[in-house]
């Protein structure tokens, strides 16, 4: 199994070599393909995610260029890897705006490394398209930064809703990721919350490579909630909920969206059992982009799409509509991004820009939690009474 | 003794370590113009009663006082203002720096770049004149730098044309000898009152040794006033106006060269012990 | 109250951790005086070891314990024999680089090996928990403090009574003078780095059990939380090493009791610069005392740096002036650009730690403190680019030397553990201190470069605005190192003793140049923030530091020149290595390791 993950890997590299586009597999498409730049990390601590994207990109490449590409011609992506630092992303950039052949810009990962490059595309005028850059000040570095990543303002509001008014929790302790994003996202719902009529009797923001929160737990303990809240990925979350479980602490717990991963009950084991969370879909979920998504991701990796994988292939999939209907030059995909209507979308199920913040709003939501070692669907109401 | 004329004069200075004493309440006083050799077996305390003159130890009792002013527990570089230089036992050059380099760094204190006469609270700002004068470097820095060299240039052609040859080679590159002399050389470009020579010729064969005798000779003619802790004892006998012994941290005998020489109690303390514990007379390691 | 006690747990356990990794550390540092930076990625080598055997074999724990054992034991032979024997007798720093190396390698190794993606590494057995105060007590920390506590019963029992362990205190206390006596040092080596190894690989498996988590990226926060542990407890001090852990770990919960979790690191930080102030040689370590005079004189390495004329010099920056005119690619030009900022922060680390020996791991905290300070003078108080950033270089220098004071009197690799913690409580302090730095939100919307009302906004204008400012600043450098003052800083690095004794005094000078230093690194900072339009407190982490220092060796400690042509071929071999996609950090640090075997005195030379 090690083995053939290596195999993949390092096909997956070959194919990303500059000059090699990757996903040209046996595509009916043909002629000279259109390239998207795609600036993120696939080595240094990030890398997993810069991995996530990869096999969402080429899951929507072999659906978009199998079914003829962009008027015929295939699309095809050049990944340049920036370990999400800034100092990279910005000779990336560089890069990019030189690579004629290259129409439009999806990344970087972290918000430092994005916005850092964010002025060398706003002059040179190509599209970077940030697919989870959430920070509320990125699309506002000029007309040529757009993203749909949820933004928290969306999400957030609805996390305080499921926990508050859906769960009954009226005395709520956060723990968040201290970063520009846990730290938007905390505050958002620390309002909503509020506004619901909870209190909240802690926020804890704990850094990105923190695993021991025993002592964090205490502190939480003895603030007396009756709910805890984690703005957290996967892979801390799984370890806040192992240590909530040793310590005796069992509370109902709400998790953001970002923690949907099959990892997380990897890593969490019996821990992250009764979990609540939410998630812009779900893999039982009818909708037919989610079916479609999920059953070819299942089939072509073996494995449960995580939120990542997602991100990347309804951003593929959204850039090949646009083109299609706007054009395939760098101008072009400018003014379509503003005009694209309901592209489908598993994430929004059916996504529109609004053309002032070049966000899109209205992120599906699904209450979901843990059981019996799965994510399904709650149906339950409230826990906290 | 010549106490009312003390230029340096030490009571009862005392250092341990540990359960060792060190050095055991010494006196010592020494005339401007005096040449003064301390002798003793190894771990006598000779080299810890110079840190301690020196700055470069702190004493556990005594005090030091040089030119009628209080100096113990001064930092070294208080002292080398003073105008006190000194050696060091296995010597101590400045392994990277070429021969002038560490010469000149001998005259760092004389320099007036480095600390420019400026009244009070502008003198807070000393390092920043410092570095504009060292980027700047306005005529007066030049010439002095340019005068500072000439007179390294005089004090290496002391050493004949052991260095002269050498004057752009790193230290480390040369022999240990000639590493010796880059020492004295630079404790003679500090300008000093008081020059405390560590076993100048350690290691050093006959025509070497002779050689720094000639030169430390002159130094006495010319007026210096130099203290000397050296195992050889015909240059002892020689140079010295007055000569100490110490052992044990004490000193155990004081007089001129040839009353020390046949004190009893030296050649008992001294040579005995000596010849007890090692026959060797320039083992450099201590022996305890 | 009850809490408190629960606080006080919660410390040793995770002080337990960490004593698992400070004992490895503690050991060779001991023996090697070296900062080992590969141990963390021993511990997740071992952690993987375990993993292999676990998942794939299903080996039962007592034999995980001892594959993991030997993984760790051979792995820690071949660091010793390929990264460090061929080094000896080079300047200290060479070592200290080749376990950077080899460390980029090994976490690389594993990532392409394993994927990035953190893996759950069950422990079937010891999921029994025990009730105590509030919370409860897993097997697994009692595993734990069994294993931290027994092989540092074990490691005293062997230093005290066997032969190689007596060869072992004696190559710690005096190296020359053991292998004298016949003590085969490179086998007492090859020993400690066998057994340090052995136990870093069998903490990353138990860590990896405890938390059912482990990642390839895991090793840098181990190594920095080890080495913090043993420099508590006294570094190269086995049984304070565990000591220094657990306190190191009550430090931390009792800073999130009282404070927050987002505090956690700067109680440990800042327990660490007082301890390294306070009590250098460690909390547990008998009085301080003049080190003995050496014996063979004090020698730094020896190196005949390369010479290059001024005419050669000059000639070089007029062709990298001409260059945007005759090759106007954006992509080659901001390489180029990032490579003169970095130049101006090897600049500074070279002036402080080459010139002067003040081995800086926290440089990058110079580029914060210059970023931040530009940003928000610009962005809050209005002031004029150009001018922001001249004066963030004051702030900068001003900021870092106050900083850094205290610990001047630190000899050695004491001083360099005090600039790594500094460097981290600056990032916190940016971190925390929201109402000026925005905290994690960071600050955005930075106005783009400018001089004089003249905004730099083609790709062009920025290179030779970034190429200038680099000139300009290195034509300072070779002026101040060819006045008096280069000789006065370089003699305190050859020999601190011996310039004091011509009246070198060690603080001013040390400040001295640390100022002058600061203000490279400042400016740099400063351009960067208006560059990226963006920064946050991770915009400056503190690999950057790892990567000037590296910049520094590279070109050869003190030489002007050489830091920045270090600068651009570690700017420029990670994008020439971009062909290599996944595999180009590796390559990277093969590279590096390649560079420090054959030339450890850097590609120019020390000066
Ligand atoms: N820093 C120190 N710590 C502990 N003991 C010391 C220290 N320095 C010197 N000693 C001890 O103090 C005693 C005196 O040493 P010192 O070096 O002053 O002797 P010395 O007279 O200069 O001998 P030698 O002729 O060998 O140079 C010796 O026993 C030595 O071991
Ligand atoms: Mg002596």
């Amino acid at each position: 199994m090690l083995a053939h993950r290596r195999l993949v890997l390092t096909a997956a590299a070959l194919l990303a070599l500059p000059f090699a586009p990757a996903g040209a597999q046996t595509a009916p498409a043909k002629g000279e393909p259109i390239y998207l730049g795609v600036s993120g990390p696939l080595t240094g601590p990030n890398a997993q995610y810069g991995a996530q994207w990869k096999q969402g990109f080429d899951l929507a490449l072999d659906e978009i260029n199998g079914a003829g590409g962009i008027k015929g011609r295939p699309l095809a992506y050049i990944f340049e890897d920036t370990q999400s630092d800034p100092r990279q992303s910005v000779a990336v950039a560089q890069k990019f705006v030189a690579d004629k052949r290259i129409v439009a810009e999806l990344g970087d990962f972290a918000s430092p490394a994005s916005m850092a490059a964010s002025p060398i595309y706003q002059r040179a005028k190509l599209v970077q398209f940030g697919f989870t850059n959430s920070h509320p000040d990125f699309t506002k570095g000029g007309d040529y930064m757009w993203s749909n990543s949820v933004s928290q303002a969306d999400e957030q509001p609805l996390s305080a809703a499921f926990a508050v008014k859906r769960l009954g929790m009226k005395r709520i302790a956060v723990l968040h990721l201290n970063t520009d994003w846990g730290r938007t996202s905390k505050d958002i719902f620390v309002k909503a919350a509020k506004e619901y009529g909870a209190e909240v009797v802690a926020t804890e923001g704990y850094l990105p490579d923190e695993k021991d929160f025993r002592s964090t737990i205490v502190r939480v303990r003895d603030a007396k909630p009756d709910g805890i809240m984690l703005i957290s990925y996967y892979s801390d979350a799984a370890l806040i909920a192992r240590q909530l479980q040793q310590a005796g602490l069992k509370l109902p717990t709400v998790a953001a969206s970002s923690v949907y991963s099959p990892k997380l009950i990897e890593l969490g084991g019996d821990a992250v059992e009764g979990l609540f969370t939410a998630s812009r879909y779900f893999p039982d979920d009818p909708r037919p982009q989610v079916r479609n998504f999920v059953d070819k991701f299942k089939a072509k990796y073996g494995k449960e799409p995580d939120a990542f994988n997602a991100y990347a292939y309804d951003t593929m999939i959204l850039m090949a509509q646009v083109m299609r209907e706007s054009g395939i030059d760098r101008q072009a995909i400018h003014d379509g991004l503003a005009k694209v209507k309901d592209v489908p979308s598993v994430i929004f199920g059916k996504a529109t820009f609004d053309p002032k913040t070049r966000r899109v709003s209205g992120a599906v939501s699904v209450d979901l939690v843990v059981k019996g070692g799965k994510f399904t669907i709650y149906q339950g109401g409230a826990v906290v009474h | 003794m010549s106490a009312n004329t003390s230029f340096l004069e030490v009571r009862g200075l005392t250092r341990r370590f540990g359960g060792l004493t060190a050095v055991n309440n010494v006196d010592l006083d020494l005339a401007e113009g005096e040449f003064l050799s301390i002798i003793g077996p190894n771990g006598a305390g000779k080299t810890t009663l110079f840190n301690l003159m020196t700055g470069h130890d702190d004493p556990d009792g005594g005090t030091v006082t040089f030119m009628g002013r209080d100096i113990t527990r001064l930092s070294p570089e208080r002292l080398a203002a003073l105008g006190i230089a000194r050696t060091f036992q296995h010597g101590r050059v400045f392994a990277n720096l070429s021969v002038m380099d560490n010469v000149l760094v001998g005259a760092h204190v004389r320099f007036k770049a480095v600390r420019p006469a400026w009244p009070f609270p502008l003198n807070l700002l000393g390092p920043v004149a410092e570095v504009a004068l060292a980027l700047i470097r306005p005529p007066s820095v030049v010439a002095e730098e340019q005068r500072m060299r000439e007179e390294a240039l005089k004090i290496l052609s002391r050493f004949g044309d052991r260095l002269l040859p050498r004057l752009d080679n790193p230290t480390y590159s040369l022999s240990y000898a000639n590493r010796r002399r880059v020492e004295i050389g630079r404790a003679l470009a500090l300008g000093p009152k008081l020059l405390l020579l560590d076993e100048p010729t350690a290691g050093m064969n006959q025509t070497e040794t002779a050689e720094m005798q000639a030169l430390i000779g002159d130094l006495k003619k010319s007026g210096l006033t130099i203290l000397l802790i050296e195992h050889k004892l015909d240059m002892v006998m020689q140079l010295s106006d007055r000569v100490v012994v110490m052992d044990n941290g004490t000193v155990i005998a004081n007089g001129k060269p040839a009353e020390v020489r046949n004190d009893p109690a030296v050649i008992e303390a001294y040579l005995g012990h000596r010849r007890a514990d090692r026959p060797e007379a320039s083992v450099p390691e201590a022996a305890q | 109250m009850s809490s408190w006690i629960d606080y006080t747990i919660n410390g040793i356990i995770i002080g337990n951790i960490y004593a698992l990794l400070a004992v490895g550390l503690a050991l060779i540092f001991g023996v090697s005086r070296l900062i080992n930076f590969a141990h963390g990625s021993v511990y997740v080598v071992g952690a993987y070891a375990g993993f292999v055997a676990v998942t794939q074999l299903g080996t039962p724990l007592p034999l995980t314990i001892v594959i993991v054992v030997a993984v760790g034991a051979l792995l820690g032979l071949g660091i010793e024999r390929f990264g460090l024997r061929p080094l000896q007798g080079y300047a200290h720093i060479a070592p200290l680089l080749a376990t950077i190396g080899l460390s980029f390698v090994l976490d690389q190794l594993v990532q392409l090996t394993f994927s990035p993606d953190p893996r759950a590494l069950p422990s079937e057995l010891l999921e029994r928990r025990f009730q105590v105060g509030s919370g409860t007590i897993g097997a697994l920390d009692i595993l734990i403090a069994a294993v931290g506590i027994g092989s540092a019963a074990l490691l005293y029992y062997f230093l005290r009574f066997t032969r190689l362990g007596w060869a072992i205190r004696a190559t710690a206390q005096d190296r020359d003078a053991a292998q004298q006596m016949g003590v085969d040092v490179n086998a007492v080596n090859r020993a400690v780095f066998a057994i340090a190894s052995a136990l870093g690989a069998v903490s990353g498996l138990l860590v990896g059990m405890y938390y059912n988590y482990i990642d390839p990226a895991m090793s840098f926060q181990a190594t920095l939380k080890g080495v913090v542990a043993q420099v508590v407890g006294g570094v190269g001090n086995v049984p304070g090493a565990i000591a220094g852990s657990m306190l190191l770990g009550i430090v931390e919960s009792y800073g999130i009791a009282l404070f927050g979790t987002s505090y956690r690191n700067l109680f440990a930080f800042i327990l660490l610069v007082l301890v390294l102030v306070l009590r250098p040689n460690g909390l547990f370590a008998s009085r301080r005392q003049t080190p003995p005079e050496p014996m063979t004189g004090t020698f730094i390495a020896p190196s005949k740096p390369i010479q290059i004329s001024y005419p050669v010099l000059i000639g070089i920056a007029v062709v990298m002036a001409l260059l945007p005119l005759v090759l106007p690619n954006p992509y080659v030009l901001q390489t180029l650009t990032n490579a003169w900022l970095y130049g101006l922060l090897g600049l500074s680390l070279t002036l402080i730690a080459g010139t002067v020996g003040l081995i800086s791991l926290g440089h990058a905290a110079l580029l914060a403190i210059g970023g931040y300070a530009s940003a928000l003078l610009s962005l809050d108080l209005g002031m004029p680019v150009g001018a922001s950033i001249l004066l963030a270089g004051v702030i900068a220098a001003a900021i870092g030397t106050i900083l850094v004071f205290p610990s001047f009197r630190l000899r050695g690799h004491y001083f360099s553990i005090a600039t790594l913690a500094i460097g981290e409580i600056v990032s916190l302090v940016i971190l925390n201190w929201e109402s000026v730095t925005r905290g994690p939100i960071g600050v955005a919307g930075i106005p783009p470069l400018s001089i004089f009302g003249f905004e730099l906004d083609t790709d062009r204008s920025i290179y030779w605005f970034a190429l200038a400012v680099l000139v300009i600043l290195a034509a300072l450098q070779f002026r101040l190192l060819g006045s008096h003052l280069g000789r006065t800083l370089r003699a305190m690095r050859d020999d601190d003793i011996a310039a004091r004794s011509y009246g070198i005094g060690l603080d001013r000078y040390k400040a001295l140049a640390f100022s002058v230093g600061s203000f490279a690194a400042g400016v740099s900072g400063g351009i960067t923030s208006h560059l990226y339009s963006y920064i946050n407190h991770e915009t400056f982490n503190s690999q950057l530091s790892i990567l000037a220092l590296t910049i520094v060796i590279l070109g050869g400690m003190g030489n002007v020149t050489g830091a920045i042509l270090g600068s651009v071929l570690l700017v420029g071999l990670p994008e020439v290595f971009r062909v290599a996609a996944e595999y180009r950090v590796l390559i990277y640090g093969l590279v590096l390791l390649l560079l420090v075997r054959f030339r450890p005195q850097g590609l120019l030379g020390t000066i």
